[in-house]
């Protein structure tokens, strides 16, 4: 028969009862068909509580879950064949990288299947369907525990001199406060202050600029004959030294070229800290240079649509009006792309003079301080 | 009579060399004992669970080759297409993994669809809880570690998402760095600490490695083990039925049925999650190309359990962001970033405490609502759910507004008002629809259920044929709980000596007040119903085969 | 259906029905999401040869053409039809945009088109190559007064089976201009450059994949795996609709070859990761496989062990 399922700590709640057996109230769920006759049961629950399968139903189980088995096994072999089946220096091409990726997974897939249907057939058609009854623990201790608890730790307590001794716990606290601070004092070599770091950028005056990928300078008549062009750019650098991505991030432009009369109101103010330059005199033979780095969060800026001469930010789509000082027109960035002051060198090529009105890159919450 | 076999000599052995150390026999059994209730939607959490087996096992594979490095190097390996191009040795290695490690691509997208997968199955597993009030006492604690194990899933997968360094791996975690950058005065601080200088800097991919792999699945770990001895102590809620009560719980014992069935559906986890991983291609990160801060691509998205903070990102607009004495608040990052994450994973957790507040119910409870017995609950759910889901589309509008030939800002428009109206909307129908299935319950409790059978009486009515419930389907009818708050009860104002209850007339206790009877109001009440009273069973078919008879 | 009616009431039979529905739909979706080779294909299908056999031109031909499908909007002369404030009532002046821009659009079958107001998608084109080959003459020699040239060393449509007499023919010039096809592809050897360009000037409309995007006022980015390299080189230099022009002189031609050769070369590269590649948009497509074929197919399993057997309903 059945050993007693109730709880160790259940011991001052009612007497131990045995599993399956019901209480008074309780209705048995019982199945005449399925349950053995008395006596013969064997199992390790409650006869009433374990409804058998008829034997042929656990006969046809058997083989089903079997079957299942040696289907998984077909799969576990064919995993390892297909491991070996390709040597490591043919996956480098998609085509046979596909191949594999097939063949082992689809092979590991059979067999983990396999595995899983054979069990799953075994439980539901050779063993028995249970029906098991179980009490739940009685959560709250009774008060005769608890108070014996209480009385028992606050005796500790006491004796210990913990709750006596004020000058002692209060040293103790004392001692652990900076402990407590020192992790996080740790941290501090983790990077550097801000500084004016995020508010400047290496565009100079004289700065040539480069398009993207191809590294050659651009020149304004490469440019400023062609009615709506684009191009991302970055700062040309001395030969062979390359940009780094940090630099990258905070120097990206986008050149646009804008059709004469498009302008609008805003390119014509003045520049806040410069001597009466219009943004408009930052421009080049309708050239003009932002910063491609969104305000809002940092995405690149650069879906550009020539007709409305929107800047639409793919990311959250913050839209800026090229044509109008790079103002945000719809969407969640804070402010105004950074225009970057621009004109041409002796040769024709197109430099920036100067640095960006603003801060490049995502918002912060004293960027607009010096 | 067949005897029981003999444990095999080597088992006892091995089973006494245990007992003999730890004293193991008596509670081994019990646990062997132990009940689990025979019910698909109590495997959601397993699914959960099993995913998670299945990302650590796949992870420390990946771990094996992956090198956690932002040093820009010239790609040699073997996949020709890129070969000559500048990229981290992160990103270098991935493509390693990829295609010079034979299985390596199978292991990386099952590693990534178990990742889905798992926070798809937190998900569903705590909508299950949610909408059943499995989180009432005794189980609050354990609803809290669940709310903290989905928020570090989230987290976790964000990292994850980060490491290979390909390009909307490395825009995910550019979005990150502004979102954090917008803070308050603290912000380019945390951001120059987090990423060792500006934006990427050379360190971030080690940090979020360690990150990765080693304090988030530690913490995740402890949690997992904490939820699941929580559970294993209070042992399952149940759904009502015959037998089932807040003392007694009837289900499939662990040993031997369950854990057959618990180990079957372990393999079939991982069939299905090995079937997508063989045969649908998840984040080709060697089509994307290696990370620039410079590059960006259209329809850009996290990975579907950050959707939702992409799309309120999306849909939050700037018009209440403030310059106070020239300091920017942008208002349009931080709400987004942090006070919808605040208040999805807040709500969630408070829930518990904000539904006990309100009701006083103060007992333990084993037995599962149905959700439609706990209609403003489930109404509330609902209107979670729905914010969440529009957050979450919204966090794909542009490919909707394509897909769909909406305009984008109109698409954006619509998001923001659903945003608002859709959890209001949810509310109200889940309520309803509730309460028309609890009618539904009364009546069929009352007149039996809907045959399908049509006859014609004598007197050329016709009239459909209701027969009576079975005797499990009246248990479960007639378990429906009355919906009570004490802050209602006759009493509630005085205390047990009369005397006026101070509480009671101050702000918080009208409020009580107020939401207890938004709580409690609107139910059907079975108070007064008989089951199998209603004068419909008279006309059932026995009944009338009797009247022929005569 | 006996069989069916007499199950309809078991309590498996809603999920049988759920499973077989999304059964249904991904056996529909692998039916009808184009692998990369199909799209390979239907690139190589829809060109057609409009190599420069400019001897065999008909110019009268193309002044027919011009003035039968292209004046009604963009005047005879080609100067577009404008009001009095000098909005653009049909069609705009296209003395300036070049052949390339012609060719583009004609050949991608945007031009002619039934409403100068909407966006026009991609379609078959509407004339031969043969009528196409005499309208860009007769713009060449009457109409053109600047703007860029046909990139003729570019390879544009493969040639049709229509248009060759016999088999053998045919399989002869469908080589050749593979052959072309591939070594344009090859000529380009700076990967870095190529994939630069792209993802720098290209993606964030058209997508890494070309698998296009949304822009606003209901205009979109399209799709670009079915435009030739000639066709992308055109959009390029001519800049049609919303597309900002990227000039020979910002982009040079060897550079532009690099850039091509980088998206033709991804979209025909097969999916390593599987044979379904969700067409390649990414990670909400993702996310729905993941909830509607992965979650829904582990809770199947979960409803397969836990489902109460008939014996004991």
């Amino acid at each position: 028969m059945t050993e007693n399922n109730t709880n160790d700590n259940n011991e001052a709640g009612e007497p131990e009862r045995v599993v399956g057996t019901p209480k008074a109230d309780e209705p048995v769920v019982s199945d005449a068909t399925a349950a053995p006759e008395a006596g013969e049961h064997a199992g390790p629950y409650a006869a009433s509580e374990t409804h058998a399968r008829p034997e042929e139903t656990q006969r046809r189980g058997e083989k089903i879950a079997s079957v299942w088995f040696v289907l998984a096994f077909l799969g576990g072999l064919g995993f390892l064949v297909s491991y070996f089946l390709f040597p490591p220096d043919a996956i480098g091409a998609p085509q046979i990288a596909q191949y594999s990726n097939m063949l082992l997974g689809g092979s590991l897939t059979l067999s983990m299947f396999g595995i899983g249907a054979g069990m799953t057939a075994w439980a539901r058609q050779v063993m028995p369907h249970y029906e098991v009854h179980s009490p739940y623990d009685e959560l709250p201790s009774s008060e005769k525990e608890k108070g014996s608890f209480s009385d028992f730790f606050m005796r500790g307590a006491d004796e210990s001199g913990f709750t006596k001794r004020p000058l002692m716990r209060r040293t103790l606290i004392l001692a652990m406060v900076p402990l407590g601070l020192a992790p996080i004092v740790l941290l501090r070599d983790t990077g550097p202050l801000p500084g004016g770091q995020l508010k400047h950028t290496t565009w100079e005056p004289g700065r040539r600029m480069v398009v993207e990928g191809t590294d050659r300078a651009i020149r304004a008549e490469d440019f400023e004959n062609d009615p709506n062009a684009m191009i991302s750019a970055l700062p040309a650098t001395e030969h062979g030294h390359h940009l780094s991505l940090n630099e990258q991030a905070k120097t990206v432009i986008l050149l646009i070229k804008i059709p004469e009369g498009d302008w609008q109101e805003r390119m014509k103010e003045e520049v806040e800290g410069t001597d009466g330059a219009t943004r408009l005199n930052w421009t080049h033979n309708g050239i003009v240079a932002y910063s491609k780095i969104c305000t809002h969060v940092g995405c690149p800026a650069a879906l550009y649509e020539s007709t409305t001469h929107r800047i639409l930010c793919p990311c959250h789509q913050s839209t800026f009006d090229a044509a109008n000082a790079a103002e945000v027109v719809f969407g969640p960035a804070h402010r105004a792309l950074p225009q970057l002051p621009i004109s041409v060198d002796d040769e024709g090529y197109l430099i920036a003079t100067g640095d960006f009105t603003a801060p490049p890159g995502p918002t912060f919450w004293d960027y607009a301080k010096d | 009579m067949s005897k029981t076999t003999q444990a095999p000599k080597a088992l006892r052995g091995v089973g006494n060399f245990i007992d003999d150390r730890f004293h193991l026999a008596k509670t081994g059994e019990k646990n062997l004992r132990k009940v689990f209730p025979n019910h698909w939607s109590f495997m959601l959490g397993e699914i959960a669970l099993y995913s998670f087996i299945i990302l650590l096992l796949t992870g420390v594979f990946l771990t094996l080759w992956f090198k956690p490095s932002m040093m820009e190097i010239v790609y040699d390996g073997s996949y020709e297409r890129l070969q000559g191009v500048m990229m981290s040795e992160a990103y270098a290695s991935t493509l390693h993994i990829t295609f010079d490690v034979r299985g390596g691509l199978l292991i990386r997208q099952i590693h990534h669809w178990a990742a889905l997968i798992f926070v798809a199955a937190l998900v569903v597993h705590a909508l299950r809880v949610f909408f059943t009030g499995a989180f009432r006492k005794p189980r609050e604690i354990n609803w809290l570690i669940g709310v903290a194990i989905f928020a570090l899933a989230m987290v976790e997968g964000l990292f994850g998402y980060s490491l290979p360094d390909d390009l909307p791996s490395g825009m995910g975690v550019r979005i990150l760095q502004g979102v954090m950058l917008a803070l308050p005065l603290v912000g380019p601080y945390v951001s120059m600490f987090l990423f060792g200088g500006e934006f990427p800097g050379e360190d971030i991919i080690s940090r979020l490695y360690m990150l990765h792999i080693l304090l988030i699945p530690a913490l995740l770990l402890g949690l997992i083990v904490a939820h699941f001895m929580i559970l294993w102590h209070q042992k399952h809620t149940q759904y009502p039925g015959t037998g089932r009560t807040d003392k007694t719980v009837v289900g499939t014992p662990m040993f031997p049925a369950f854990a057959v069935k618990a180990g079957g559906f372990f393999f079939f986890t991982f069939a299905v999650i090995a079937g997508l991983s063989a045969f649908v291609q998840i984040n080709p990160i060697h089509l994307f190309g290696p990370f620039t801060p410079t590059s960006i691509t259209s329809g850009l998205q996290p990975d579907w359990y950050m959707g939702f903070m992409e799309g309120s990102l999306r849909i939050f607009p700037n018009w209440f962001d403030l310059t106070i004495f020239g300091y920017a608040l942008p208002t349009a990052v931080l709400v987004p970033g942090l006070v919808v994450p605040g208040l999805i994973f807040g709500g969630l957790a408070a829930w518990p405490f904000i539904e006990q507040w309100i009701t006083g119910d103060k007992r333990a409870h084993n037995v599962a609502d149905r959700p439609r017995n706990a209609p403003v609950r489930t109404g509330v759910g609902a209107a979670g759910v729905t914010f969440y889901g529009v957050l979450w589309l919204a966090g794909s509008n542009d490919i909707i507004s394509e897909t769909f030939s909406i305009e984008l800002y109109v698409s954006t428009y619509i998001f923001r008002v659903l945003a608002i109206v859709g959890p209001i909307l949810a509310f109200f129908i889940a309520k309803r629809v509730c309460l028309g299935l609890q009618r539904r319950d009364r009546e069929m409790l009352e007149h039996g259920y809907e045959s399908g059978t049509i006859q014609q009486l004598p007197s050329g009515e016709f009239i459909e044929v209701h027969k009576p419930n079975s005797d499990g389907m009246v248990d479960i009818l007639e378990s429906k709980p009355t919906i009570t708050s004490t802050a209602l009860a006759d009493d509630a104002d005085t205390d047990d000596k009369g005397v006026e209850n101070p509480e009671a007339r101050k702000g918080s206790g009208k409020l009580r007040r107020a939401l207890a009877r938004w709580y409690t109001k609107d139910n059907v009440s079975f108070d007064d119903v008989e089951a199998h009273s209603g004068h419909h069973l008279h006309h059932s078919s026995h009944e009338e085969e009797k009247e022929a008879a005569h | 259906m006996k069989w069916i009616t007499a199950r309809r009431r078991h309590p498996l039979a809603g999920y049988v029905v759920v499973i077989l529905a999304l059964a249904l739909f991904g056996v529909g979706y692998a039916a009808l999401a184009p692998t990369a080779e199909q799209a390979q294909a239907q690139t190589l299908a829809a060109d057609a040869p409009s190599q420069e056999n400019v001897d065999d031109v008909d110019i009268a031909n193309g002044e027919d053409i011009f003035n039968q499908t292209c004046a009604t909007c963009h005047n005879y002369d080609g100067s577009g039809t404008y009001d009095e404030n000098g909005e653009i009532l049909r069609g705009p002046d296209i003395r300036g945009v070049g052949a390339a821009a012609v060719n583009f659009q004609v050949s991608t079958g945007r031009m002619p088109s039934m409403d100068p107001d909407a966006q026009m998608p991609r379609k078959p084109m509407a004339m031969t190559e043969e009528e196409l080959a005499d309208l860009i003459a007769y713009y060449n020699a009457q109409i053109r007064t600047g703007g860029p040239d046909i990139p003729y060393d570019v390879p544009g449509e493969a040639p049709e089976r229509s248009s060759f007499e016999d088999e053998a023919s045919y399989e002869a010039a469908l080589e050749e201009y593979e052959n072309e096809y591939d070594s344009y592809l090859e000529g380009a050897d700076d990967t870095q450059m190529g994939m630069q360009l792209y993802l720098t000037n290209c993606a964030h409309c058209h997508g890494w994949s070309g698998g296009g995007g949304a822009l606003t006022d209901g205009r979109w980015a399209p799709e670009i795996h079915d435009a030739t390299p000639r066709q992308i080189y055109e959009a390029m230099v001519s800049g049609p609709g919303a597309m900002p022009i990227f000039s020979d002189g910002a982009i040079e031609p060897e550079e532009k070859q690099e850039l091509i050769s980088y998206i033709k070369t991804l979209q025909a590269e097969p999916d390593a990761g599987g044979i379904f590649d969700l067409q390649r948009v990414g990670q909400v497509a993702e996310g729905l496989i993941a909830w509607v074929v992965g979650l829904a197919l582990i809770i199947a399993c979960a409803i397969w062990i836990t489902a109460k057997q008939r014996a004991h309903d």
